[in-house]
């Protein structure tokens, strides 16, 4: 059969095959960047729908041409089993070495980047479509700067980074197209550059991923330093190899906060995505990123570029400690509830939007810290469809209503702008979860989110019986499609059967609707998930605040978007100008409505089965669990049933209470606001828990301070030393010129001179001039001699007249 | 003076009589005995030494040409003592007669006044006077103590026809610079003292 | 007592020592003069009393003395001749002020 196939080895493989979708993906990643290159140099001589088709054809038509292709290859290869054989020979090449490390490039080539990759260029393109028309009412020449062909060339540019980030096998060229994409952000988002609101927005989102930026630059030097590597893959087994050993990075002593280093290492990576994905403490760029172009919210605030941050912990999750991941999922649950919040008291329907993206973005997050790996990318893919879709809706709305964004001032739009009206219908039931529970009828969020919802709530609430039920199944290799029960991985499992290579008894991942080829996938390399597993066992438990959180914010997401919905398109108009000159342009249907049918459609049936697919070999050794909508095991059968019922109404509920509140107009919802609790929250969360205030205080004005404590230090300290110094030379100068040059060395020549000058003196004193001294003189020698010479007579005398007598005497 | 005098003749007078005395071929007596002798020696030594001192410590120069006078009178004494008639009579006339008639006539030409004195710092005086006593203690004792060589002459031969003759012979050469020499300081002090115009 | 060579050897000496006394000690010319006469007595007294006790049947010491004496006379009058030059230079016959070579 086809795994015995796949047994066979890679050499079945056409290698044509192989490399003809790594062909197709670097000619979907280089074709926006040649679009770039051209509409730069060129952009002036197209004309003004020009350059927008020109875009759309070279920047994006190419790409989804060759996602496509790559996709329905793709396809083909899972059925026929040799998906793992093409992502282990996926193109890697060495770019550099540095240090000791080699840097690599490659495709990473794996069923989730296929996703990834049609689902950025199937949205972009319909994106670039809206905006062909979008832009050309929007694209006023300011200083003949504000060109319609600047906007293009920007969006080309982003296309690349996106794309390119998404098949990029090497961390380190991930993180450079991560930088490409944040510069794109701040291009786009600052593209009406003449007010002072986009510029502000755009240096505010480019800041605040650069901070989250540090983050994943300490964690990138960690991965390199520690790991060695900066490939994905190589860097997952050795990690997993470190901790199995206990070596590396698991081997330092340092701890921060009580968290290792590998924690950190996690944390750090993670902080990326914090950034780029907007979550709680830096998620303060995406609301004001609103002032942008509505093309621009769409694509790159709903889709893209805030899913890159989800898509960095997908590819990251192999170097996830459980301590990250239960960072991960508070800060996700965080996210998804303060959002949320906002989102409810949000007047401008962009911003509500930006809110709910926030919301969402954060759910995905918090999937993935719990360990839905798979449930996070669907939420994520489906977002992005219907994301999109609800910002060009708001487009339409805003551009149909000549700029006015505010709902207070709207309402009673459907009968004006009925596509515009359903489509948005169509969003806003997908994202709040709309589904006939029990069956599997329903839109993407019904899903995606309940998915995530179980999943925490297995973590928060079975842990301990999941983990002890399934600790005791052995999992075995099944031939012919049966599908084993078991849907569950966990690492403990693994170590009862110590498998290296064949560690694949997460032997799940197949799928109702066609991927029969989840089991015995060979892993490239070792994954080592035996040692993973006996380190990593004391994964905690989900606290369960985050789990009823979650639950909450389940039922509050979709009251505030049929509170937008109802306050935009229903009830009496508001405002009688507004109302008056609404409309809806034609041309601008056609990716609604396309879009609209990608979510509910394409969402379930081709979107999943790819990430479940990739899911094993992205997340080997790490808890992953998934439930599939038709097959559960027992414990989480009847978790999945409780919470079906739990969540599958909350949409219901949500619905009914906002058309309940504003179904007759503003009027209770004002009065509500005033209410003597609800006022002080009212207040609270419309100053978005006073965030900006507070960043404002202390990061900005401590920056402030920071520079003038270093001014001050610069002046007094610096400027103190440098003068002293110059002080100190020029005394030292003075003292060596003056006192050591002119006392001492002259003096030392002069007392020379002076001391010669001085024995001269001396010396002469006798030479008085005066005979009578000098008569004296000799006359004082020669008696001086002579006393001499008859002393030495004397004595001669006496020893001679010893000898005398001692001669005579003998 | 009047003492010096005579007692310069009474000198004179004795020592006449001894070359008397030898002129008649007398014997070769000694002339060493006598207590007249003696106390001549000794008087004659007194007053040399006394005049010598008095040269010293006189502060006017003409009493001191007076002292330098009375001392060369008592060496003129000394030397017809010592049986030397000729030297002192050569010394009475060219010294005391000559050279010190000359010393005062320098004196009278170069003083500005009689009662002009110039003093020695009293240091000097005193740091002189003790190594000239020292000097004069060494000498005394080197004298006395020294035994000399060569036999002591019995009897005195000298007489002016001795002399004369080994000038002329002995002497000649010396006798012919000193002339010559003589000439020479004549010239020269004639050309020292001659008057500037 | 015996009268020796002795005798006249100390008193020639104490004439010289005076001699050199004046010498030393007189600031006048013509008395640094007078002691030079001193000397050169002392030293005829000397040489003629080695004549006398030293020297049997011979004269030079008298021969010597005499020529003593006359270069003696001679060089008295060059000095005077002299003290009247500096007499003349220096309006004094002071010799301490006659002290141009003086170091």
């Amino acid at each position: 059969m086809w795994h015995r196939r796949l047994a066979g080895g890679p050499d079945r493989i056409d290698s044509m095959a192989q490399h003809s979708y790594e062909i197709a993906l670097s000619v979907g990643v280089f074709s926006p960047m040649v679009s770039f290159w051209i509409l730069v140099f060129f952009g002036p001589k197209f004309g003004k729908p020009a350059a927008g088709w020109f875009a759309l054809v070279l920047g994006m038509g190419v790409p989804l041409a060759c996602a496509t292709y790559v996709l329905l290859g793709w396809l083909g290869a899972m059925d026929a089993g040799q998906s793992a054989a093409l992502t282990a020979n996926a193109w890697r090449g060495q770019w550099a070495m540095l240090g000791d490390v080699a840097i690599t490039v490659g495709v990473k080539l794996d069923s989730l980047t296929v996703a990834m990759f049609f689902m950025v260029t199937f949205i972009a393109f319909w994106i670039f479509f809206f905006s062909i028309g979008y832009m050309s009412g929007h694209s006023d020449e300011v200083a003949g700067q504000r060109k319609y062909w600047r906007f293009f060339a920007y969006l080309s540019l982003f296309g690349f980074s996106m794309l390119g980030l998404v098949v990029s096998s090497s961390l380190l060229f991930l993180f450079i197209f991560w930088e490409l994409v944040g510069l794109c952000s701040y291009l786009l988002i600052g593209f009406y550059f003449d007010q002072p609101v986009p510029q502000y927005a755009g240096m505010k989102a480019f800041i605040t991923n650069r901070v989250g930026d540090f983050g994943f630059l300490i964690g990138l030097m960690l991965v390199y330093f520690y790991l060695g590597t900066v490939d994905l893959d190589e860097a997952s087994s050795r990690f997993a190899q470190q901790a199995a050993t206990g070596t590396g990075v698991f081997a330092s002593h340092f701890t921060l906060f009580g968290w290792s280093l590998a924690t950190i290492m996690g944390i750090g990576l993670f902080c990326g995505a914090m950034g780029k994905s907007a979550q709680f403490p830096l998620h303060v760029w995406l609301p004001d990123a609103m002032a942008g172009p509505t093309p621009v919210s769409a694509l790159i605030h709903a889709a893209t570029m805030v899913a890159a941050g989800v898509y960095l912990v997908a590819r990251i999750f192999r170097l996830m400690t459980p301590d990250a991941l239960m960072f991960i999922s508070l800060i996700g649950c965080l996210t998804l509830t303060l959002m949320a919040l906002i989102a409810v008291v949000q007047t401008d329907i962009k911003k509500c939007l930006a809110y709910s993206t926030l919301s969402q973005l954060g759910y995905m997050i918090f999937g993935m810290g719990c360990g839905a790996w798979i449930a996070a990318l669907f939420h994520l893919i489906t977002h992005a469809f219907f994301k999109s879709m609800l910002f060009l809706c708001s487009g339409q709305v805003i551009e149909g209503c000549h700029h006015e964004q505010d709902m207070r001032r709207m309402g009673g739009l459907w009968k004006k702008m009925p596509v515009t009206c359903a489509t948005f219908l169509v969003g806003v039931l997908a994202i709040a979860g709309a589904g006939i529970p029990g069956t599997g009828i329903g839109l993407g969020g019904f899903f995606s989110k309940d998915e995530i919802l179980a999943v925490s709530y297995a973590r928060a609430f079975e842990w301990n019986s999941v983990d002890k039920i399934e600790s005791g199944h052995h999992d075995q290799p099944d031939h012919a499609g049966v599908v084993p029960p078991r849907r569950v991985v966990l690492a403990s499992d693994l170590v009862q059967h110590g498998d290296q290579g064949r560690g694949v008894h997460d032997g799940e991942r197949s799928h109702g609707a066609n991927n029969p080829a989840a089991q015995g996938k060979e892993h490239r390399g070792t994954h080592g998930e035996t040692g993973l597993a006996t380190i990593f066992s004391n994964t905690r438990e989900l606290p369960k605040w985050m789990f009823y959180l979650a639950l909450f914010i389940a039922y509050v997401t979709p009251f505030y978007m049929m509170r937008a919905w109802w306050m935009t398109f229903m009830g009496k108009p508001r405002d009688d100008h507004v109302h008056h000159h609404a409309h809806e342009t034609p041309l601008m249907y056609i990716p609604l409505v396309v879009l609209a049918v990608g979510t509910i459609a394409a969402g379930y049936f081709l979107f999943r089965p790819l990430i479940a697919d990739a899911a094993p070999a992205a997340t080997a050794a790490a808890k992953v669990m998934a439930i599939d909508g038709e097959i559960h095991t027992e414990a989480i059968a009847s978790a999945h049933h409780y919470l079906v019922y739990a969540v599958g109404p909350a949409f219901v509920v949500g619905f009914l209470i906002a058309i309940a509140i504003y179904a007759k107009g503003l009027g209770v919802g004002e009065r509500l606001k005033r209410m003597p609790v609800l006022a002080p929250l009212h207040t609270l969360l419309e100053k978005k828990y006073f965030f900006d205030e507070i960043y404002d205080f202390v990061c900005v004005k401590g920056c402030l301070l920071v520079a003038a404590v270093a001014g001050f230090i610069d002046t007094w300290v610096v400027d103190l030393l440098v003068n002293l110094a110059a002080s100190a030379t020029e005394r030292f100068a003075a003292f060596s010129g003056l006192i050591v040059d002119n006392e001492g060395v002259d003096g030392i020549v002069n007392g020379i001179a002076k001391s010669s000058r001085d024995f001269g003196n001396v010396v002469r004193l006798p030479q008085t001039g005066r005979i009578r001294n000098y008569i004296l003189a000799a006359t004082g020698v020669a008696t001086v001699v002579f006393l001499c010479v008859l002393w030495a007579s004397s004595v001669a005398r006496e020893v001679a007249v010893a000898a005398t007598s001692a001669s005579l005497g003998r | 003076m009047r003492l010096l005098a005579l007692v310069g003749g009474v000198l004179l007078l004795y020592s006449r009589s001894a070359w008397a005395a030898e002129g008649a071929g007398a014997t070769t007596k000694a002339v060493s005995g006598g207590l007249l002798e003696t106390a001549l020696f000794y008087f004659v030594a007194f007053a040399a030494v006394v005049s010598s001192l008095g040269v010293c410590v006189s502060r006017d120069i003409v009493r001191m040409a007076v002292w330098l006078f009375g001392a060369l009178g008592s060496v003129a004494v000394m030397y017809f003592l010592l049986a030397a008639n000729f030297l002192g009579a050569i010394q009475l006339i060219v010294y005391a007669g000559g050279t010190l008639i000359l010393l005062v006539f320098g004196v009278m030409l170069t003083s500005k006044s009689p009662w002009v004195k110039f003093e020695c710092p009293k240091v000097e005086f005193l740091l002189s006077g003790v190594i000239c006593a020292i000097l004069l203690a060494c000498l005394c004792i080197v004298l006395t103590e020294a035994t000399w060589a060569g036999t002591p002459q019995t009897v005195p031969g000298a007489s002016v026809a001795a002399i004369g003759k080994s000038l002329l012979t002995q002497y000649v050469v010396p006798f012919e610079i000193a002339g010559v020499l003589l000439m020479i300081v004549m010239v020269g002090a004639a050309h020292l003292a001659r008057q500037e115009d | 007592m015996e009268i020796g060579l002795a005798h006249y050897l100390v008193v020639a000496a104490v004439m010289f020592v005076a001699g050199l006394f004046t010498m030393i000690t007189k600031r006048n010319a013509i008395g640094i003069l007078i002691g030079v006469e001193l000397i050169l007595n002392s030293a005829t007294v000397n040489l003629v009393a080695f004549d006398r006790y030293q020297g049997p049947g011979r004269l030079d010491g008298q021969m010597t003395a005499l020529f003593v004496i006359v270069l003696a006379a001679a060089e008295a009058a060059l000095a005077v001749g002299i003290c009247i030059n500096v007499y003349k230079n220096l309006a004094t016959v002071d010799v301490d002020r006659a002290n141009s070579l003086k170091g």
